[in-house]
């Protein structure tokens, strides 16, 4: 019964470095600031495309989804794929806490390269309605992309 | 008996090794991997404020004049202002550069968008208020400037620069 029990540990052990290892987001955690405004309009969004997603390839067609915990959000943020050589992006996905798991890359395909990429690009928008950071404080996403059979 | 006992326990470690390998490879066909980072947002405060068009033009000329009255008066509502701010607890004020103007121009602010508009003010280099209650908005309204002159004050030009400005209420 202790081999066994040795047995489930190393399958999940294997399993669990297998799961982090199949892909991940390269560049960092990014910081985004929305700092001008048009009297009569809204703040002026900003951009960020500086961080990349990098997975692996797999046996079966693949696609990716994306999710984030934002507890106390206040202002909107989306994130679309961008730069992508394997696989369709899905349009821009509005990020809100709680949100289920939403496509974001579809039909990624078997074959190599063995590593695949594509850049994600960030949106951060806000109205003088919703406010500044000053009074409410930041927006902080916990982002999840996540790989799963198709 | 011996024996049975160790067949037993043989089986059990078969079919429970069996299910572990089937659920890990039915997890590996749902779920490949995940990964993620932080992604952090933060707004400025942010006001913004200006005018439609450029300069007002109050022209009193023998058209304004009644018969019989000193008073003399033009209104012009071809501006309009427009504000965005995202601060809480925001109003509108309205000053002139003119420290001794000849006549006198006033100024009332027209269906605001948002907010409430303050009561018509005698412009002056003071500071007045123009609207109120604008806090974490963007919004317009039309600017109606009124310029009077009385009879007796002859002839002339006042020259305004007008400022506006978003201040905390």
């Amino acid at each position: 019964m202790r081999s066994f029990a040795i047995f489930v540990i190393l399958c999940s052990a294997g399993s669990l470095t297998q799961l982090r290892a199949q892909i991940s987001v390269q560049g960092g955690n990014p910081l985004m600031s929305v700092t001008t405004g048009t009297a009569g309009a809204q703040p002026v969004s900003v951009t960020n495309a500086a961080t990349s997603l990098r997975w692996r390839k797999q046996n079966v067609i693949t696609k990716i989804t994306v999710s984030t915990s934002c507890p106390g959000q206040r202002f909107t943020l989306t994130v679309l794929a961008t730069n992508l050589t394997y696989g369709v992006a899905a349009p821009q996905v509005t990020l809100f806490n709680g949100m289920p798991a939403t496509n974001f890359v579809l039909n990624i395909p078997t074959g190599n390269p063995v590593h695949k990429t594509c850049t994600l690009q960030y949106t951060a928008s806000a109205t003088f309605a919703q406010g500044n950071s000053a009074e409410l404080g930041n927006d902080v996403h916990a982002i999840t992309y996540t790989l799963v059979a198709q | 008996m011996k024996n049975h006992l160790h067949i037993v326990v043989n089986r059990v470690w078969k079919t429970a090794a069996m299910a572990v390998l089937l659920m890990n490879g039915t997890a590996r066909a749902q779920v490949y991997g995940t990964g993620g980072h932080t992604v952090t947002m933060q707004v400025s405060v942010i006001t913004s404020v200006r005018v439609t068009v450029g300069s007002v033009n109050l022209n009193i000329s023998s058209a304004n004049v009644v018969a019989g009255q000193n008073q003399m008066s033009v209104t012009d509502q071809s501006t309009s202002l427009l504000w965005g701010t995202n601060s809480s607890l925001r109003k509108v004020s309205v000053s002139t550069s003119l420290a001794a103007p000849k006549f006198t121009l006033k100024l009332l602010a027209l269906n605001p968008t948002v907010g409430n508009a303050a009561p018509q003010v005698t412009l002056s280099t003071s500071a007045q208020d123009l609207l109120l209650n604008i806090g974490r908005s963007s919004g317009s309204c039309t600017l109606l400037y009124t310029g009077i002159a009385l009879a007796s004050q002859g002839t002339g030009n006042d020259v305004h620069v007008i400022t506006f400005t978003v201040a905390a209420q």
